[in-house]
This record gives structure tokens, C-alpha cells and sequence, in this order.
């Protein structure tokens, strides 16, 4: 994270880059993105080199990295820690595809800045087997078939299970609502409701 | 891992809820390179110049590359033809036509930097707007397709009984979850890697192949796991060519992944339709004249048809039938077959005239229908291979409770919704193509089956499995079905629901020589011949034995039947008197596909058809602004697929009797028969509710209230 | 998206502090629109303070007043208790907006600055007043069935896409505002604007200025009550109309009510006189029509929002209906 007074120090790098004349060339376009960038063009491109510390635990495993802050913490997981269970659908919070568990809450990760998630621990798809044991939302989404071709289903699992832990279970057009956040292009939701609602009925702690 | 709760589970199911199945963008390449593409802001016209000059300073930045400066793809050289050339033109054909990559050593990098990349054009007019351009397609006779005509053309107008009404469909976009791209690698001595989204390795295999003019085994397409495509991944876009161009240029694997807007764009799309249906009937029901006149939309650089008047011909038994089908170039992105394709468009338009033409005649819509139904097809003048589309609508009619409906409107009331019954059919040709399966037979008992078909989702190795499980006595968990690599044996791309028939005939084949093999070396080698097959080739001393077969593309009788697979979907539909939502309460399909051979993904696929269904009926619509030529609702929030919330229990039904012809397993496809007719039955339902026709798709709440 | 700095702070002065003396920094919550649009390039704010650390996040009743923290996240609040019982008109309001990943995240206040779904809000090559003011407004004369109604101005027909703030300007709620200088409070009903000829200002909050929390004074409106939300489809869209409605009926007639829309404005659309109409009046669908009839003076359709003019009434008589069946 940038300390609230290593902050200060952009007036530093700001000379500092002000003395090269690497960016000057810079032609803007009508942007809105650029018309920001039209006064301080050199800090901002200091910007660009400016990566910050993170320390997450994904699946249990700590990490220390360094990051860009514009890195969402979906592009963490795929770009850098390769874990790719967790998927990108639309990249804009609709459709659920990239659905992770944050400190045991279901969020699109697509709409998380990576840098957000600092102290936090994460749980991606691959961490909700324990080995070789599926867990039990996964063998019911098998016994279901509730996927087709499978690139929704990681992110409808992890929202499956934080569905019937938050208590949004307990009917079938309730759990149809509180999944109404993963969009599955097969069509396989009347699988899906029934794999959750019977995960839900065995009543087994998950 | 061995987890089979029953041998009907998908073999790739594990993989699948574990996250550890691969799609085409998460292949770890070492010196992976990141592209954004930069999109045109103008709908036609010519590019003038692009500054790419702060994009190349941006950090991490590797190159841009536009029609300027792209390397060279030798089958573009030549002037002029289709499909669009990428990066050869500086021609815009429609908005967010992709104009140049950006490769930087990150994605948000490339994707910062592409928002640098500065374009100037020379506009020039365009048209988008497709209902403006109907009458021009019609003096034109832009024909997609040839006209025809059974008896006398426009027979319905002298009928007692007709109708003649016109029906409407939006855009609609495949939109599978998995956004569209391809990592390209261009090695050393021209050997190209791609890893693609696709429903043909083959197909890619050979685009590629063609554009750069390099020997097609030269390139290697990986394409296993494949996250939906509905249509869309039967073709090689011109993205990503561009992607293998930059590869090529910079010599490193470059990954582009597009982004949901553009997946509105570049990639195709279910085209809008425009057409007229008129019927004629005798007082007591029986069709004497159908004439479908449609339109269809396509671009102005390449060409797209479609068979949108197919179903028309010979559905119903009529003696006079014309069909016209015109298409109308717009500067736009050239559409592709999307789910049920042509056929869904047609059924929508005859499906919902059926149905008034019941109305009109008082008659209930399955009887009419019956009454109709053809004793062989009326256009080729021969028998259906298999067809028992009264069993099913018996079966269907049962179970959706068809006797609670009332034939007329808006007689069933609970509290502020009106209840309604709806049904259509669908029908979809049973093609079936050529294919080359491997079958390597091993002394441990296990067998595996290799081809490069694709499976985008209906579950492809699965079916094969258990095709070859049943022929060759083998439980499934030690058969593996290889795919998606087009160094396998060749396959068909995946589309037409022709799959199952044309990959499982060679499966069918090969377990047939395989067995037969094990049958002579049984023999041989003095044993019974219904030994075990690890025992003849232990006795052999044989590790495993080895066949590959071509299967033919069609039984020899084929040519004396015309070979469909049908399908009929009952709904049941709540209207809100004051709001016009329409929520579908039930659902019932079903499938007249021959034999059933994967017993729940088949289910799955007719489930799924609905779903598919529902949002053709209900909610999908791309709204493009005709002023500008952009979509303005191109992203999942504003573009309504269905959610889970708006689809109830769906009740499938399979007839399961094997079509004698067609193959040697009597199973035809069902991927399309699933939605095809779909939102005809949701539309006649909501008219049976309210007495409100609605012949223009989708059925928002506000044409409900407004009609 | 540029690559912004980003600063994270637990103390409230301090934000207050980074924001007031960067005109390109702004706060970051859960970050659910404000990425959204970044990624579009729709906004670029340099600097990012993430204010979910701030101590922002308590639901307390103090003295008949429910107060909510900014940075309550909308399940948080939905599924509170205190709420559940004093104010389930909001309970439903939230539950009818986003999905469930989206409320697990999305705050209070962050709901409140949520900006317009508009398409040519947000792209960036098409006119659009409230993004690029003096670039016109693409959605008069285009592509405008989701749009405004009630309030509209030449430059700017977008409507205001929360739920909750729906439930919220029903509920009499008032806004505490912080900034360097001290804190302020307005009512809820004055926190959002009407776009005038300033579409770019969605709402009177100040340069330098944090919503901290919310207040809302108890009241009898928790027995019959509906939020109704028309879309296009079950769940998981934008409203096309939806309608919070809250009545106090006493021998089948109305002693208090409480109506307001969303999906008509470029605010959460309190429909007072309405109210007023409504009280002493018998709980009938007669009632509930002329109220109807009464809740569209002034209002306006631009071409595809015509079907509003019909949508708004009806939907105001469904959830009148509905909250006085719901005891």
C-alpha cells in the first residue's frame, strides 16, 4: 500500500521526471481519460511505473506481491497467480462469472481492485476442494449436470455456497433470486436450483 | 480421481467444477504478450492516419500494429474477395471494426494504452437502420436465397379462412460467458501454436493456413475446453488474425482476450428479421396456401444467408407454399449463425401464424396442427426418416395439463396475472457429415478415442463415450475421449447439431473394426470368441492395438428420406394485468430426435434450448443507434439474457425411438431443435393469456401494456 | 485506466484531508460503479483514497432514529435486524437492486453516488451532457425507453438507477455530509438533483465532502408497505419503473402514506402531493387510481419511454394494492 506519506513524494519524482524529456512527445486524444492527463503528464506516467505492496491469502496460501493499483483482483488471480478457475465474463459486475469468496463473502472479483483486498483472505475455486475430495456443492453441480460448457460454473459454485451459508436457500425461487448474479449462456439454472437446493436439504454443513 | 456418481455424468465434469479445465486463455506461455485491440468510432468511411506514437511510449509497450505497418499474411495479398482482411484496408465497414492491436508486456498496460492510440477518419454515409431498408430490399430482390414455389404462389389470399400478418426479431448476440480471443504464438521456422476458442480446430487450422499461406500442418490449434459458443466460434475472425500477425511480428505469444462490448461487434450475430407470413385455410382447418416472404440482415463487405423459410416447405401439409428470402447489406458487423440459427428466426413467424390461424378458425392449436401434419415431406415428395411429432404432442400436452387451457384469451384470472397455455414446434435438419476417429485399444483395459471435434458445452466426449462404452463393453471411466487438437484425426466443426451423428458414426465405426480386430486375433490365437479383449491381446502379447476410421457420410438409403429432428415446447405464461410482465410459470419439451444416447446431457441441451428460449422470446434484444451505428446496450447489464430468477422447472421428454436411417446409433441432434419454435409457444401463450398479439420480439412489458 | 495512486487511510480526517487539496482524487467504497465506469474511461481519477477502512460501518437506534454508516454495504443493511423490523420498505428496495455478489459490496453511500446506467453515458464516443457537458444529449431523439419522465431538462433525460435510494426518500431520511471544515445534514430528498442544465452534477454533495451516514426517524410505516419493481427481466436489471409504497390505514382509511418512484428521474422521485391526496382517503382501488392519475401531473415521454405515461400509473395502483394486502 502507498503510505499515507511516501504519498508526498510525487512532487520528488515529478521534478525528477520533469528533467527528462521522455514524455513530452505525448499527443492527447479527446478522451476523457486524456483530458485528465493534460495537465501533469509526467507524474501521471510516474505513475505508471508505481506498483504497491499487497499481502493476501488466497486459498489458504500467503502472498507478498507488488502491484499496479489498477490490477482488479480478478486479473490478479489470472494474470499473475494463474489461478484460472476463477473466470471473466464480462469484466464489468454482470454476470457473475468471476465470482470469489472475500473473508468468507461472495463478490465479483472483476470489480475489486486488487490493492482493496490487502490483509484479506480469498477462496477461489481451487481452494474449495480439501484434496481430492470434492466439495459437496461440486459433486451436486456433477450429479446435476448443472453446467454445460462449464465457464460460468466456478464462479456459480462459489456463489452456490455462499448462497446456502447466508441462509438463501431454503426454496427453490429463493435460491433462483439470490443466484440471479451468475448468468449461465447454456441454460443450465433448473440443474443448477437443484443441485444447491438439494446441497441445501442434506443439511450438511458446508 | 475416479468420481462417477453414474456412468450418464460428463467425463469432463470434474475439471469443470474444480477450475481446473483450461480455456483458450489461460495457457501459461513463457514471454506471454498482452494485445488490445483499438476499435473504429466510425460506422464507414477511411481510416486517414493513426497516432500511435503515446501508445508506443507508454510503459511496457511492444508494438501497434494497424494496416500501416502489419507483417505480411501472403493470402491477403491479392486484391479484392471475402471475408474481410484485416490490417489490409483502410477501409471502415462498421463501428468498432477492430483497426489496430496494442502489445504491451501487461494487460492493463496494453489496455491503458490502447485508449492512447489516436485516429483521424474521412466519414462517409452509412446505414445501419434495417426496417428503413426493407422496401429497397425488396425492389432490389436481394435474394438470399432462390425463391420457390409449390402450386400456385399465394395461394393463402383466395382461401376462406387466412391471415397475413408480419413478424418481427431484434439483433440478438451469441454472447457465450467466455469472451472471445486466442493466444497466438508464431515459433521459429513458421510453426504457429494457437490456442483457440473455437468449434472447429480444423476449420482455424485452415483459415490460418490460407491467410498466411503456410502448410496447414505447419500450425497446431489447441481447443479443448471451449466456454459456449452458440454459433459464433464457427468461423476464424479477422481479431484474431490480428492476434497471430502481431505474434509473428514481435515473435512472442500474444494473448487477446476482447472485451464484452466487443463481443457485440466483431463476432456476429443472430441478424434482425422482418417477415410476412400469409395462410390460408378451408373452414374446417385445413391449410390450403403458405407464403413466407422474409428478411434478413447482413453486412456490405461480406455476404450472410441463412434458412430462415426452410421450416415453411414442409412443416405443414399444404399444396401451396412460396417462400422468398431477401437480405439486406448494412455497414455493420457481418452476423453468423447463432442457436437454432435461421430455422428459430422462421419458427417464431410461422409458429405464431399457426396459431392465429387456429384462433381464427376456433379450432385448438394441437389439433389444427395434426390435422396438418404431413404423411411424408411435402416439398421432396418422399418419406421422413423418423417422425412422431403426434406422439409428442400427446406426451407433451399431458404433462403441461393442456386440458386447463381455454381457447379463448384471457379466460383464466388469478389475482392480477392472466394465465395462458402456448405451443410451437421445431424442426431442424439431421444432417450428418464425414469424420476420422482413432481408437487405441490397450492391454489395460482401457480404451481411447481420439478426433478433433470440438465440445462448446452439449458434452461431445461424453456422448462418444458412451457410445463406445455400449458397443464395446467398457465402462466409461476407463474410456478417454481426446479433442479439441487439431492434430487429431479430422472432424467437422461443431454446429448444425450434426456432432453426435457424424462424430459418433466414426466412433461407431471404429469400435466396430476394433472389436472385430480383437475378434480375428481371438481367433487366431485359438481363443473363444467372446473373449475379453485385455486377455486376446495379453495372449498377443500386444500392448494395445490401433484403428482409424473414416465413416461414411451417409447411410446409402439416406437419399430416399428426408431426415429431421422435431421438436415441440408447451409453456405456460402468467401476463400482470397492470405491469405486462410475462413470467413463463412451465415448460415442456419435447424432443423427436431418434434414439437418445447421453441421456442427461441430452436433457441439458433441451433445457438449455429453453433458457435460450426464454430470451428470445422475452428479453434480448442489441439496440444499435441508427444515427450513430453503435450499440448503446452492449454489455450484460442492458442486453437481457435470461437469469436463473426468470426460468422455472422445465419438464423434458424425449420420444427415444431410433431413427433407422439416419445413423448407426437412430440418434440425431438436438442442440437446435431445443430453441427452435421456442418463443413461438412463449408468444401464443401470452396470447392466449391476454388476447394480446404480440408479433414483435421480445416481449417487454411495455409492447404487453401498449398492445 | 491510468494507472492511479491509491492511498488507504482509517482515519476519516485524513481522507477528508487527501481529497480536499486533489481535485483529481476521489474516495474509492466498494468501488462497484466507480471501477465499472474507470474501465470504461468514463472517469479517471487520479488518486484513489480507499475509504472501507474508515470506521464507517455501524447500524445503531438512538433516540427513534436509525442510524446507518456510509459504508454499511447494502446486504449488511438489508439484512439487519433493526431494519428488517423498523423498515422492511427498505429491505425490499435493497433486495430488489444488483445481485447478491454486487450488495455484498456495494455501500451506503456508495448506492447514493452511483451514477446513470445511460449508454451514452457511458460511451465515451457518443454525446452525452452529463459525462462531457456541452456534447449534447444522445438519448432526446435516440435511444430512450429506459429513460426520465418527470424532471427532465433539454440537456439530460438519464434517471438514477438505485433501489435503495428509492426506499430511502420514501422513508423521510436525512444525510450526514462530512468534509475538512465540520459536517453537515440535509434531507435525503435534497441530496439528489434534477439535471437542469447541470446534468454533470448528479447530486448537491460538495467537492471535499463524504457521506458518513444516513438517519432515519422511526414511523408506522412498517405494516403495509411494498417496493415493486418492473423490468425487463425477473431480476438482476435496472428498474423501468418501480414504485416504494408505504400506507398507515386505521378502519380501512389512510392516516399516512408515503409513495415514491424510481426509474422516472434523474432523482429519486418523492411524489408528496401525492401523499397528501392520499391521506383520510379510503384504502380503495378507486383511491389508489385517482392517486395514480394524480402522481403523473407534469410528466413527459420522450419517444420508446412513452409506455412510462402507462407503466408509472399502473405500477403505482399494483403497489398500493399490494401494501394495503400485506398486513
Amino acid at each position: 500500500m502507498a503510505e499515507i506519506d511516501k504519498n508526498q513524494s510525487g512532487d520528488t519524482r515529478r521534478d525528477f521526471l520533469k528533467k527528462s524529456s521522455l514524455f513530452t512527445a505525448l499527443s492527447l486524444t479527446p478522451l476523457t481519460v486524456l483530458k485528465a492527463a493534460d495537465q501533469k503528464v509526467d507524474e501521471r506516467f510516474a505513475e505508471l511505473f508505481e506498483k504497491i505492496p499487497l499481502n493476501l491469502k488466497v486459498n489458504n496460501k500467503a502472498y507478498t506481491l507488488k502491484v499496479e493499483p489498477r490490477v482488479t483482483l480478478l486479473d490478479l488471480l489470472r494474470e499473475q497467480l494463474h489461478l484460472t478457475g476463477t473466470k471473466k465474463g464480462c469484466d464489468h459486475g454482470q454476470c457473475g462469472a468471476c465470482t470469489v469468496h472475500v473473508d468468507g463473502v461472495r463478490v465479483n472479483s472483476c470489480l475489486s481492485l486488487a490493492a482493496m483486498n490487502e490483509g484479506k483472505s480469498i477462496t477461489t475455486i481451487e481452494g474449495l476442494a480439501k484434496g481430492d475430495e470434492l466439495h459437496p456443492m461440486q459433486a451436486a453441480f456433477i450429479k446435476h449436470d448443472g453446467f454445460q460448457c462449464g465457464y460460468c460454473t466456478p464462479g456459480q459454485i462459489m456463489s452456490a455456497v455462499a448462497c446456502v451459508r447466508e441462509g438463501h436457500a431454503n426454496s427453490k425461487d429463493e435460491i433462483r433470486e439470490y443466484m440471479s448474479g451468475n448468468i449461465c449462456r447454456c441454460g443450465a439454472y433448473p440443474n443448477i436450483v437443484d443441485a444447491i437446493h438439494e446441497v441445501k436439504e442434506g443439511g450438511k454443513v458446508i | 480421481m475416479e468420481f462417477f456418481i453414474d456412468e450418464n455424468d460428463r467425463v469432463d465434469g470434474i475439471e469443470k467444477v474444480t477450475g481446473k479445465a483450461k480455456y483458450f486463455a489461460e495457457y501459461q506461455l513463457p514471454g506471454l504478450t498482452y494485445g488490445v485491440l483499438v476499435t473504429s468510432t466510425i460506422t464507414k468511411g477511411k481510416i486517414i492516419a493513426i497516432d500511435t506514437k503515446a501508445a508506443k511510449n507508454a510503459p511496457g509497450v511492444l508494438d501497434v500494429l494497424s494496416h500501416l505497418n502489419k507483417p505480411s499474411a501472403a493470402g491477403y495479398e491479392q486484391a479484392g474477395g471475402s471475408p474481410m482482411k484485416i490490417f489490409y484496408t483502410d477501409q471502415v465497414f462498421f463501428n468498432g471494426q477492430p483497426i489496430a492491436i496494442v502489445v504491451a508486456d501487461t494487460f492493463e498496460r496494453a489496455t491503458y494504452a490502447a485508449s492512447l492510440v489516436k485516429v483521424s477518419y474521412e466519414k462517409t454515409a452509412f446505414n445501419t437502420d434495417f426496417e428503413a431498408s426493407i422496401k429497397d430490399a425488396a425492389v432490389k430482390k436481394l435474394q438470399g436465397a432462390p425463391p420457390y414455389v409449390r402450386g400456385i404462389a399465394d395461394a393463402y389470399k383466395t382461401a376462406e379462412v387466412k391471415v397475413e400478418q408480419t413478424y418481427k426479431m431484434p439483433v440478438e448476440t451469441h454472447n457465450p460467458m467466455e469472451l472471445h480471443g486466442i493466444i497466438a504464438d508464431w515459433g521459429v521456422n513458421d510453426k504457429v501454436t494457437v490456442y483457440a476458442k473455437t468449434q472447429g480446430v480444423k476449420s482455424t487450422q485452415n483459415t490460418i493456413a490460407n491467410v498466411f499461406k503456410i502448410p496447414a500442418e505447419n500450425i497446431q490449434v489447441n481447443s479443448q475446453f471451449v466456454g459456449g459458443g452458440f454459433g459464433m466460434a464457427l468461423r476464424t475472425w479477422p481479431l484474431e488474425i490480428a492476434a497471430i500477425m502481431a505474434s509473428k511480428q514481435l515473435k512472442k505469444p500474444v494473448k487477446l482476450i476482447i472485451t464484452r462490448d466487443q463481443m457485440f461487434t466483431m463476432v456476429g450475430n443472430r441478424p434482425a428479421a422482418y417477415q410476412k407470413i400469409g395462410l390460408g385455410a378451408t373452414k374446417d382447418g385445413k391449410i390450403t396456401g403458405i407464403t413466407h416472404t422474409a428478411f434478413g440482415q447482413s453486412a456490405t463487405y461480406e455476404n450472410f444467408t441463412e434458412g430462415v423459410v426452410n421450416m415453411s416447405k414442409f412443416m405443414y401439409d399444404s399444396e401451396n407454399v412460396n417462400t422468398n428470402y431477401y437480405v439486406i447489406p448494412l455497414d455493420m458487423g457481418v452476423p453468423i449463425w447463432m442457436r437454432g440459427p435461421g430455422e428459430a428466426t422462421g419458427a417464431f413467424a410461422l409458429e405464431s401464424a399457426i396459431d392465429e390461424m387456429a384462433f381464427a378458425l376456433d379450432m385448438d392449436p394441437l389439433d389444427f396442427r395434426a390435422k396438418n401434419d404431413p404423411e411424408q415431406d411435402p416439398s421432396q415428395k418422399r418419406p421422413f426418416s423418423s417422425k412422431y411429432i403426434k406422439e409428442a404432442y400427446k406426451l407433451g400436452a399431458a404433462k403441461i395439463g393442456w386440458n386447463n387451457r381455454k381457447n379463448k384469451p384471457g379466460s383464466i384470472v388469478e389475482g392480477s396475472w392472466q394465465i395462458g397455455y402456448g405451443v410451437s414446434v421445431g424442426v431442424f435438419n439431421a444432417g450428418r457429415g464425414r469424420a476420422s476417429v482413432k481408437g487405441i485399444l490397450k492391454a489395460d483395459g482401457t480404451l481411447v478415442l481420439q478426433s478433433a471435434t470440438s465440445d462448446i458445452g452439449p458434452g461431445t466426449g461424453t456422448g462418444m463415450t458412451l457410445i463406445a462404452s455400449k458397443l464395446m463393453n467398457i465402462p466409461v471411466y476407463k474410456i478417454v475421449f481426446e479433442l479439441g487438437d487439431s492434430s487429431l484425426p479430422p472432424a467437422p466443426s461443431q454446429g448444425g447439431s450434426a456432432t453426435l451423428s457424424t462424430v459418433g458414426s466414426a466412433v461407431n465405426d471404429v469400435c466396430v473394426a476394433l472389436k472385430s480386430t480383437i475378434a480375428e486375433l481371438a481367433a487366431n490365437s485359438n481363443m473363444d470368441a467372446t473373449s475379453n479383449f485385455v486377455d486376446v491381446l495379453k495372449k498377443n502379447n500386444l500392448p494395445m492395438i490401433e484403428k482409424t476410421i473414416q465413416s461414411s457420410q451417409n447411410n446409402p438409403e439416406a437419399k430416399n428420406y428426408s431426415m429431421y429432428s422435431f421438436s415441440i415446447h408447451f409453456v405456460q405464461v402468467k401476463v400482470h394485468q397492470l405491469t405486462g410482465v410475462v413470467k413463463v410459470n412451465k415448460i415442456v419439451s419435447v424432443g423427436d430426435s431418434g434414439k437418445i444416447v447421453s441421456p442427461k446431457t441430452a436433457r441439458s441441451q433441451m433445457v438449455g434450448g429453453a433458457v435460450g428460449g426464454i430470451g428470445m422470446a422475452l428479453t434480448e434484444e442489441a439496440i444499435l443507434d441508427n444515427r450513430y451505428g453503435r450499440y448503446v446496450n452492449n454489455n450484460f447489464a442492458d442486453y437481457h439474457v435470461p437469469v436463473n430468477a426468470d426460468v422455472p422447472d422445465i419438464d423434458v421428454i424425449f420420444i427415444d425411438k431410433p431413427d433407422p436411417i439416419v445413423n448407426p446409433m437412430g440418434a440425431k441432434g438436438m442442440g437446435e431443435i431445443a430453441l427452435i419454435g421456442f418463443a413461438g409457444a412463449v408468444a401464443n401463450a401470452v396470447f392466449n393469456a391476454t388476447g394480446k398479439r404480440i408479433r414483435s420480439l421480445p416481449i417487454t412489458p411495455d409492447k404487453v401494456l401498449e398492445a | 485506466m491510468i494507472n492511479f495512486q491509491f492511498v488507504r487511510t482509517s482515519v476519516i480526517k485524513t481522507a477528508l484531508g487527501l481529497v480536499s487539496k486533489d481535485s483529481k482524487a476521489t474516495f474509492i467504497a466498494g468501488g462497484t460503479n466507480l471501477v465499472d465506469l474507470m474501465k470504461r474511461g468514463v472517469t479517471a481519477p487520479e488518486k484513489l483514497i480507499d475509504i472501507n477502512h474508515l470506521p464507517l460501518k455501524q447500524i445503531e437506534l438512538k433516540n427513534n432514529v436509525l442510524h446507518i454508516g456510509a459504508l454499511v454495504s447494502n446486504s449488511a443493511l438489508a439484512e439487519n435486524q433493526l431494519v428488517k423490523e423498523k423498515f422492511p420498505l427498505l429491505m425490499l428496495a435493497l433486495k430488489a437492486g444488483a445481485s447478491a455478489q454486487l450488495r455484498n459490496v456495494a455501500t451506503v453511500g456508495g448506492n447514493m453516488m452511483q451514477r446513470t446506467r445511460c449508454g451514452y453515458f457511458y460511451d465515451t464516443t457518443m454525446p452525452c451532457n452529463k459525462r462531457q457537458p456541452g456534447s449534447g444529449c444522445g438519448a432526446i431523439g435516440g435511444y430512450n425507453r429506459m429513460h426520465a419522465i418527470f424532471g427532465t431538462s433539454e440537456f439530460c433525460i438519464a434517471v438514477h438507477p438505485s433501489d435503495m435510494c428509492v426506499g430511502l426518500v420514501a422513508l423521510d431520511a436525512q444525510v450526514v455530509l462530512a468534509s475538512i471544515k465540520g459536517e453537515r445534514k440535509i434531507n435525503f430528498i435534497d441530496f439528489h438533483r434534477l439535471a437542469g442544465t447541470t446534468p454533470e452534477k448528479d447530486n448537491n454533495l460538495q467537492k471535499g465532502e463524504l457521506i458518513v451516514r444516513l438517519e432515519i426517524p422511526i414511523n408506522n410505516l412498517n405494516k403495509n408497505f411494498h417496493y415493486l419493481k418492473v423490468r425487463d427481466r425477473t431480476s438482476y436489471a435496472f428498474a423501468l419503473v418501480s414504485v416504494a409504497a408505504a400506507l398507515e390505514i386505521n378502519n380501512n382509511t389512510i392516516s399516512n402514506a408515503r409513495l415514491a418512484m424510481g426509474g422516472v428521474a434523474h432523482k429519486p422521485w418523492r411524489l408528496q402531493l401525492v401523499e397528501e391526496f392520499l391521506k383520510g382517503k379510503p384504502a380503495t382501488t378507486a383511491t389508489f387510481e385517482e392517486a395514480a392519475k394524480l402522481a403523473m401531473n407534469g410528466a413527459k415521454g420522450f419517444g420508446e419511454n412513452d409506455f412510462k405515461l402507462k407503466l408509472a400509473p399502473n405500477t403505482i395502483i399494483e403497489a398500493l394494492t399490494l401494501a394495503k394486502a400485506k398486513a
